[in-house]
């Protein structure tokens, strides 16, 4: 079991009902969220920022693309960057309702985007994402 | 001849004296006067010598005029005869047809070219001038006749005349005909001799020729000639111009002959195009140019021009053929249609984006019904009320669900024409098919018949051909009869270069002739089902489509439906 995993999402149910589906299966501990890219960004700053070893990092990403302020793809750029650089063996999935073939596209050419699924979160998907980070 | 006027005159004389001198013995014997005796004997002899002499000058003269006469008519003998010889040698060697007509007494004679030529066996050909004019072509008969029997009364020397003339296979020659009359001392027309040429391959060459300037005479797109030679860089001078050319560019050929083709030259023209017409006509290479051009009335239009160089025997070049064609219309459509094209690629694009954007915000909040849904199914509800709203809930939620990824397939497939093929085992396709229906199938237990053994491979796409079985599979059991076992067969053919898949079942049918045109519709529904969407059969369609096959359906009401599905291989 994962000790903490990051939601990305700005839809408050999409949230909710990640934290519920997640602490229903042994998936992970903690479920911590942020309502944009921004917020997540920020998140990961005070973790560089603070260098608290004892705090929890966020073993897992699961990421909205259509979000307001930051989406998806800028925050995956910012967080892909040297500056996050310390983060960057943290996987990130990404989970939204797009049915665009060009979101698709542009995932492949994220190495760090080792999955790709459509909502909702199920629990039999988080058994097959169990089996795949080899859980 | 000498010696004939001297025997002549010799025997005269010694006849005339034994004569003198038989005489002058009898009168001797009988008159006896002594003192004259000899006398009138000398005088005998002096005359008939006085005589002899005469006579002899006469005699000589004669002779030498017949002496010339006799020369003279040697000469024109020998001419005679050489001049049949050359008469025979020329009608043997020439490829003429020789007639020599005596008109008097109607007879006509052919040399060897009637045999040779137009291939008449020399016991066929006629005697007389009507075996000839029978020949002749009807509709050149009377104008060539008329025109002979002229020129026979007038009598002058030399005739000719073109006609068709019949040969022996009863195809006819184009003929040019020569004749000369020979006239008596009165000047009566006795004899016509005449040549007969073959002129078929030079008449259809004329008339193909005439044919052919038709062509440029009537195109529609305007032809011009010019030289050859020309000093460099410039464009060489028009000898020919053809009328489109005046009507497309308003000038009348007698204005433009001569003149450099430089005067279609305009502010407008594109001088890159040109630049490369004049390396072609440096290179007496062919090329083809489009360019805006000038009317006499300096009125700019649009023309694709190409100019071809013509060499003659040597390989020499000696003209160049300008062929152009007004394409002021044609460029005007063209920017008119890619205008159009932007436009229409725009719209499909903001479409498709709100296509997108559309079934995603549907999408969303779906999904969080759907994992809501999920999550109140492990909660125990005691209330049988709320138990029967949940339910209803749920299978709302689920349809609309099953609506929208339906939508969305289309939109994908509508978007993606082209999809990746493979070998797809059919059985294999079926058996995902029927474990995404097991629940149906456990449910209604129809019999299916698969008969793949002919196809048991299909290059196709795996999604596409699992989703039309599905959909298909699906339907036949949403539309069985209550009345009777739902039988469904599934065969699989190959014929000729063609795949043919046959959906048969035995279902509810749709009545065809009411609906034909809108079984493949979108949200067309044919039955009052609460969970028909109208969707399948569009997307089975498009699907059969996107892998370029074709599908068809006979149905009947209450006996069952078939669906055809063809793949070319």
């Amino acid at each position: 079991m994962l000790e903490q995993i990051l939601c990305i999402d700005d839809d408050p149910i999409t949230l909710m009902l990640c934290k519920k589906v997640i602490s229903k299966s042994s998936f992970s501990h903690e479920v911590i969220t942020a309502q944009n890219g921004e917020e997540a960004l920020h998140h990961f700053n005070i973790l560089k920022y603070t260098n608290d070893k004892a705090k929890k990092r966020p073993e897992l990403i699961f990421l909205d693309l259509n979000m307001p302020i930051m989406g998806g793809w800028e925050f995956l750029d910012h967080f892909t960057s040297p500056d996050y650089q310390e983060f960057n063996t943290v996987p990130v999935i990404v989970l939204s309702s797009t049915i665009d073939p060009e979101d698709l596209a542009k995932a492949k050419k994220y190495p760090i985007i080792i999955d790709f699924l459509s909502k909702p979160i199920t629990l039999a998907m988080l058994e097959y994402l169990k089996k795949k980070i080899d859980l | 001849m000498k010696s004939k006027t001297l025997q002549i005159t010799l025997i005269y004389t010694i006849i005339s004296i034994i004569m003198a001198v038989v005489c002058h013995k009898l009168l001797t014997t009988y008159f006896s006067s002594s003192e004259y005796l000899y006398l009138p004997l000398v005088k005998d002899i002096a005359f008939i010598l006085l005589t002899a002499l005469f006579f002899s000058l006469i005699l000589s003269k004669n002779e030498k005029r017949n002496v010339t006469i006799f020369e003279k008519l040697n000469k024109i003998n020998e001419a005679i005869e050489e001049s049949n010889e050359k008469y025979d040698i020329v009608a043997k060697a020439t490829s003429d047809t020789i007639w020599d007509w005596k008109i008097q007494e109607d007879r006509i004679n052919w040399n060897k070219g009637i045999e040779g030529v137009f291939g008449y066996d020399p016991k066929e050909v006629g005697k007389t001038s009507k075996w000839w004019f029978d020949k002749i072509h009807p509709e050149d008969s009377i104008r060539m006749s008329i025109k002979l029997y002229s020129f026979i009364e007038q009598k002058t020397e030399k005739w000719q005349d073109q006609y068709r003339f019949r040969c022996a296979d009863g195809t006819y020659k184009y003929v040019l005909d020569r004749g000369f009359l020979l006239k008596d001392e009165n000047g009566r027309a006795i004899r016509m001799i005449g040549a007969i040429q073959d002129i078929t391959k030079q008449k259809e060459e004329e008339q193909r020729l005439k044919l052919l300037e038709t062509v440029i005479t009537q195109s529609k797109d305007s032809i011009l000639i010019t030289e050859a030679n020309s000093s460099e860089r410039k464009i060489p001078k028009i000898v020919y111009v053809n009328p489109a050319f005046s009507q497309m560019s308003g000038y009348q050929s007698n204005e433009i002959i001569g003149k450099s083709p430089n005067i279609f030259k305009g502010p407008k023209s594109d001088s890159v195009e040109l630049q490369k017409l004049l390396r072609a006509i440096k290179n007496e290479e062919e090329c083809l140019i489009e360019t805006i051009t000038y009317t006499k009335s300096k009125e700019e239009y649009w023309v694709r021009f190409s100019m071809i160089p013509i060499f003659n025997n040597e390989g020499v070049i000696s003209h160049w053929i300008s062929i152009q064609r007004d394409i002021t219309d044609e460029k005007k459509l063209e920017t008119e249609k890619e205008h159009l094209i932007r436009e229409l690629t725009q719209n499909n694009k903001d479409l498709k984006q709100f296509s997108y954007i559309t079934s995603h915000n549907l999408r969303a909040p779906l999904s969080n019904l759907i994992g809501l849904l999920n999550l109140i199914e492990d909660i125990p509800i005691e209330n049988e009320e709320l138990q029967e709203i949940l339910a209803g809930f749920t299978k709302s939620t689920h349809l609309l669900n099953e609506t929208i990824n339906d939508l969305v397939k289309v939109i994908i497939i509508k978007d993606n024409p082209s999809m990746q093929k493979e070998e797809v085992s059919l059985e294999e396709v079926f058996e995902n098919v029927f474990s995404q229906l097991s629940f149906q199938i456990e449910l209604h237990k129809p019999i299916i018949k698969l008969k793949f053994d002919k196809v048991p491979e299909l290059t196709t796409n795996k999604a596409y051909i699992e989703s039309i079985l599905l959909n298909l599979l699906t339907n036949s059991i949403k539309y069985k009869s209550e009345n009777r076992k739902l039988k469904i067969s599934i065969t699989a053919e190959q014929i000729e270069q063609r795949t043919i898949l046959t959906f048969k079942d035995n279902g509810i049918g749709i009545d065809l002739e009411r609906n034909r045109d809108k079984v493949f519709g979108l949200y067309q529904r044919f039955h009052n089902y609460p969970d028909s969407k109208g969707l399948g059969l569009y997307l089975v369609k498009s699907q059969v489509e996107t892998m370029g096959g074709t599908i068809s359906i006979d149905s009947e009401v209450n006996k069952g439906t078939t669906f055809t599905i063809t793949f070319k291989n």
